[in-house]
């Protein structure tokens, strides 16, 4: 793919938008709650579909993509089952506790409900975790520019690397977030036209289905039987293990995407930022998987595509995306489309960087280092955070060059801690009975639990270390299985060990637990735009997408 | 605090105005396809920015 001098200026006048917005943003920031909270002032519309921008990475837009060929229209059951019941869950049920307990950050809502060892716990793996997912997220964009543009690997990870920086620098959590909101927009102006021409080259959805094996095109028909459907998963697995638990688990107890939430200017706003944050997340599979699936139509049509291949044979489903746009994009609309991967990678980071930088100064650094200095310190902090964020993720990415398979392992082992958080937070919010020393050992539990599944269980070869007592069609149907015990493990755990120790005082509970907190209402609000209506809206249509490509 | 429809307004209008004329004026095309894909996505972009820049003005 080669690009022309139009397509660098749109991606450079890209650059100066956004530091220029940084720097507007940083007469905003006088304390570190304005740096690192956004000193809870974002509008709605702003902080839903930041919601949904910080999960639109640029390794979901090329990953989607690449489902959607390998795996076809189930791919949008990430979305349709298990992305749209979590969003509305954490809207309706879990946003009156955590912005409403004034927690500012999930591990601090953590120590606010349970105790230090459940909040530190929390804290240092979610650090780790961003630092690690940033890096990972940098090698991958090294890699593609590499790749495609023939680009210098750590030049364009330096850029970029360089502009997130100064811009979180300047502006913190408002400045990433007004970012991703733009970056929001260049994605879905600058891939929604890849979308239409492809599927219209291949004649329309009727045309796609005629080149293309039904079981692409059909996202319930062929889930009865693991052995029938592209993903190797069945119904069960599915449904419990990404709808309810993996799902929920991401959407609801993930720092980086509920501290979007969390920024709302009010708690009505932050109620419905997942709400209204469900309404383009619902359509986004028409612009991110329907053009893989597209793009096996085409393949199959040899009419001038061929799905790419990998050096060894086998098509290599991760450049579907950039052979599509170098077949379809014009110079200008193609610096445009590559402008969006870029600033997705790049939003993908502060994000990160961010979420890191709140949890690190509030939760590690005024929690365990330094707790009563004045506020202006733990700005300083803050900033300081942001450089080192910086500086970590990068050598995480240089890291991943050395050690791939270390990349890997970190990946697999934050899956196991992860997995379990979903069930810690349901007891805590609705069972006033549950112990910090519960939710502790429970978060203990399910991790074993986890580690013991991947370590019995194979599927594509992975997994089986202690020994293989059961195997699986595919490493997704294992994830799913894998998530799904550790949170029965955690569950159990935590409600034994809670009934074993002693309860917490009710009063100490309110506005952490379901029962000994009022839910807001909002009386003065016309009844269309309270939280349950605009939930439901977004309930039926969802159930109608999916049962029109059932 | 900044009104983050202005900014992106802009933005938006700048690229519009781009890729309208590079459709209008420059013979770029694609592969595979004869649609030309830089006018549209020009215009629909002059609108999106427009619309923002309109609703921002409209708030303040």
């Amino acid at each position: 793919m080669t690009l022309a001098y139009i397509d660098y200026l749109i991606l450079a006048i890209y650059f100066s938008f956004v530091l220029g917005i940084g720097w507007v943003l940083k007469r905003g920031v006088s304390s570190s709650s304005d740096f690192l909270t956004s000193g809870r002032s974002v509008p709605l519309w702003i902080t839903s579909l930041a919601f949904v921008a910080t999960n639109l990475g640029a390794q979901e837009l090329i990953g989607m993509c690449a489902s959607g060929a390998k795996y076809g229209i189930m791919t949008a059951h990430f979305y349709w089952v298990g992305a749209i019941p979590a969003m509305l869950f954490v809207g309706l049920f879990m946003m009156p506790f955590y912005y409403g307990s004034k927690a500012r950050s999930v591990p601090e809502y953590l120590a606010l409900r349970f105790d230090e060892k459940t909040r530190g716990f929390n804290a240092i793996t979610f650090a780790i975790m961003t630092i690690f997912s940033s890096g990972i997220s940098m090698y991958a964009l090294g890699l593609l520019f590499q790749l495609v543009l023939g680009w210098s690997f750590f030049g364009s990870i330096l850029l970029s690397a360089a502009i997130v920086l100064v811009y979180t620098y300047l502006g913190g959590l408002t400045s990433a977030i007004y970012n991703e909101v733009l970056q929001f927009f260049l994605i879905v102006l600058g891939f929604a036209p890849l979308s239409i021409l492809a599927v219209s080259r291949a004649g329309g959805w009727e045309g796609i289905k005629a080149h293309i094996d039904p079981r692409w095109v059909h996202s319930w028909k062929y889930m009865g039987d693991p052995s029938q459907n592209p993903m190797g998963v069945d119904t069960i697995g599915m449904v419990i293990g990404l709808g309810f638990v993996l799902s929920f688990g991401y959407w609801c107890t993930n720092f980086l995407v509920v501290q979007r939430a969390m920024a709302a200017d009010s708690m009505s706003a932050a109620r419905k930022t997942p709400l209204v944050g469900a309404f383009p997340k619902m359509f986004l599979p028409f612009i991110v998987i329907i053009p893989g699936i597209a793009a096996v139509a085409l393949s199959n049509m040899h009419g001038g595509y061929e799905l790419p291949l990998k050096p060894g044979g086998g098509p290599d489903y991760d450049q579907v995306l950039t052979t599509l746009m170098a077949k379809f994009y014009p110079s200008g609309l193609l610096g445009f489309g590559l402008t969006g991967l870029m600033a997705s990678f790049m939003s993908g980071m502060a994000g990160n960087v961010t979420a890191f930088n709140t949890v690190f100064t509030y939760d590690i650094y005024q929690s365990y280092i330094r707790k009563d200095a004045p506020d202006s310190h733990y700005l300083t902090v803050g900033r300081l955070t942001t450089i080192f964020g910086t500086l970590a993720s990068i050598g995480a990415a240089y890291l991943a060059t050395l050690y791939n398979n270390i990349m890997d392992l970190l990946q697999l082992v934050f899956g196991f801690v992860n997995a379990p958080l979903f069930a810690t937070f349901l007891l805590g919010m609705f069972w006033k009975r549950t112990t910090g020393h519960g939710a502790f050992t429970g978060l203990l539990a399910g991790t074993t639990a986890a580690t013991l599944t991947h370590g019995l269980t194979v599927a594509e070869g992975k997994g089986g270390w202690i020994t293989p007592m059961y195997e699986y069609r595919s490493t997704m149907a294992q994830n799913f299985w894998v998530a799904t015990f550790a949170f029965l493990a955690c569950f159990v755990v935590t409600v034994i060990v809670s009934l074993a120790t002693a309860p917490r005082p009710k009063a100490e509970l309110k506005s952490l637990v379901y029962s000994e907190t009022v839910m807001p209402q909002e009386p003065e609000t016309p009844w269309f735009r309270r939280p349950w209506p605009v939930a439901i809206a977004v309930a039926v249509i969802c159930f109608v997408l999916n049962f029109m490509f059932r | 605090m900044l009104d983050l429809r202005v900014p992106s307004g802009w933005f938006f209008l700048i690229m519009g105005v781009i890729l309208t004329v590079l459709g209008l004026f420059s013979g770029y095309s694609a592969a595979l396809t004869t649609v030309n894909a830089n006018l549209y996505s020009g215009l629909t972009m002059l609108v999106f920015g427009g619309a923002l820049l309109w609703l921002a003005r409209r708030a303040s």
